[in-house]
């Protein structure tokens, strides 16, 4: 009976103890949770700005302006003209692989998010548009073949992306920036509660600890006791916080793919992102540990 | 100051707290491997503080120390724990650590040294049921007895076979009958080549263990041998 009881060993310093401890850990879940929603923004801007680059990356658009005309079957029939010649002539530049039109029903769904449903589009002079694909090496002068199509084809202009997108990816960075300053400030909020939560302690139990020099115990030992405690707060608070912002998440993601465009539905989270998400309680465990380990050895320093 | 003769040696050591006055002026001390020492004095004439520096929790204020040969002003951090490793210490307040079972006290020592459990629990069983404290093992300090306490804080200080063993008024709340076991203990320890420095206030230990007294007063140390004839200052030559 007796060998069984003195196995179970106690730590030395009454870390458990310490009221510190349940503040740390609601600190430590909130800034996970935190820290995991703008996570997941910051991911999902970059799941979204590579979808768009991808989307474009090597592609053009050519619009067709609808012809004016009281005879609507006339007017639509110039303006398939003129993009049968813009067609033809597309079909010969050096560089261009694919050249395809959209129809009828692709250019519904493209205004069907502005116009909703039940929209007769040969009603409405809206531009037919052809979707070109270039090859991976190709070198075009965009401004020289924006002349020869409009000489081809008077009714067509080219839209290479790059000016709307260029401002979207501008805006989108700027978002990033912004949730990046957040995750920084999260990481110092935190460290700081730790920082100043392990030298309150350390005044606590500076008996013991003066005991422990006295036995011979190297900064090490001590630092290694408020470590692993940290440890397993920054570990439990991560693993609360994240409880949290999982559905937060979905919920987010739930109200962005209502937004009509479909533009913020491109950003989505990826199997990668989702990984690592679901390490932020690693994450916090290390940030924990390595703070009070270092806050234990230079306090030590000064105070004995 | 070489490590082969001497455990410490202090000179012209003095030691003051923060801007007050010295505690202990001109301390010139060479304490010989395997000596055995009583450290007497009145009330505040600085046997706490001339223990401390020994047990390496303070430093002098001036002048040289060196403890096993290492002298304390080129010594870091790291290398004062390997020494005070080599240093078993009796607090007269015992310092025992509440939370922790009595077991797990007198353990304290080893485990700080990295010991494996399985050596510490045979150890610490023996050594426990030698000051008769086996039946406390898993009680907390709190619901010990002052003697009780006493025997744990030396069974602490001894657990680790230290070289130097600097204990403060160890037998004073102890009865006669265990007081004579616990000096029996240190001179054995002794007689296996531990140096020890006992401070008390008890002139029958004294009397009865015929060791020479390093005797404070007037912040300066005086050695006097066994027969109390004859008075040496300076080196102590035991």
């Amino acid at each position: 009976m007796l060998k069984t009881q003195y196995i179970s060993r106690k730590q030395e310093l009454p870390l458990n103890g310490d009221s510190t401890g349940l503040f740390l850990q609601i600190i430590i879940s909130i800034a996970v949770f935190i820290f995991a929603i703008t996570l997941s923004g910051v991911l999902s801007i970059n799941t979204m700005l590579y979808n768009w680059n991808q989307s474009i990356l090597g592609s053009l658009t050519v619009q067709i302006m609808p012809v004016n005309d009281i005879n609507k079957e006339k007017a639509t029939a110039q303006t398939l003209a003129y993009q049968e010649k813009a067609i033809e002539f597309l079909q010969n530049v050096d560089g261009i692989i694919k050249v395809t039109p959209l129809n009828d029903n692709q250019l519904k769904n493209l205004i069907q998010p502005w116009l909703g449903d039940g929209v007769n589009i040969s009603n409405l002079p809206i531009p037919r548009i052809i979707d070109v694909k270039l090859a991976p090496d190709a070198d075009l002068n965009f401004v020289e073949l924006a002349q020869k199509l409009s000489i081809a084809s008077p009714q067509a202009s080219l839209d290479n992306h790059k000016l709307w997108l260029s401002k979207l990816i501008d805006f989108a960075d700027g978002l990033k920036l912004i949730a990046m300053t957040v995750l920084l400030l999260v990481i110092a909020i935190t460290s700081g509660a730790i920082f100043y939560t392990t030298r309150m302690s350390l005044g606590l139990h500076r008996n013991i600890i003066e005991i422990l020099h006295t036995m011979g115990a190297k900064d090490t030992y001590v630092a290694q006791q408020y470590g692993k405690r940290m440890a397993f707060l920054g570990f439990c608070g991560g693993i609360l916080g994240l409880l949290f912002a999982i559905p937060a998440i979905f919920f987010i993601g739930s109200l962005a793919t209502q937004i009509e465009g479909g533009i913020i539905s491109e950003a989505s989270l990826g199997f990668s992102d989702w990984g690592i998400i679901f390490s932020l309680p690693l994450f916090s465990m290390f940030i924990a540990m390595y703070t009070a380990y270092h806050t234990v050895k230079r306090t030590l320093k000064k105070m004995l | 100051m070489g490590e082969d003769n001497n455990i410490i040696e202090m000179q012209n050591v003095g030691i003051r707290y923060d801007q007050g006055p010295e505690v202990l002026s001109d301390i010139k001390l060479s304490l010989k491997k395997g000596s055995f020492h009583f450290l007497t004095g009145k009330s505040g004439a600085g046997k706490t503080s001339l223990l401390s520096m020994m047990y390496l929790a303070q430093k002098p204020s001036r002048g040289n120390m060196s403890v096993f040969g290492r002298n304390l002003n080129f010594t870091n951090r790291d290398e004062l724990a390997s020494l005070r490793r080599r240093i078993g210490v009796v607090f007269q307040d015992f310092r025992l650590i509440n939370h922790l079972s009595a077991f797990d006290n007198v353990a304290l020592p080893l485990r700080v040294c990295g010991m494996n459990e399985r050596e510490i629990r045979k150890r610490v069983s023996e050594l426990l049921k030698w000051v008769e404290l086996d039946a406390h093992m898993q009680d907390s300090p709190d619901t010990l007895s002052g003697g009780e306490k006493q025997r744990i804080a030396i069974a602490r200080a001894v657990i680790n076979r230290p070289e130097l063993l600097l204990a403060d008024e160890p037998t004073g709340n102890v009865d006669n009958f265990i007081a004579t076991k616990l000096m029996k203990l240190f001179v054995e320890l002794n007689k296996l080549g531990t140096t020890v420095v006992i401070a008390t206030h008890s002139e029958k230990l004294i009397n009865d263990f015929c060791y020479p007294r390093l005797h404070l007063q007037n912040r300066s140390l005086q050695i006097i041998n066994p027969a109390g004839s004859t008075i040496l200052r300076g080196l102590a030559d035991a």
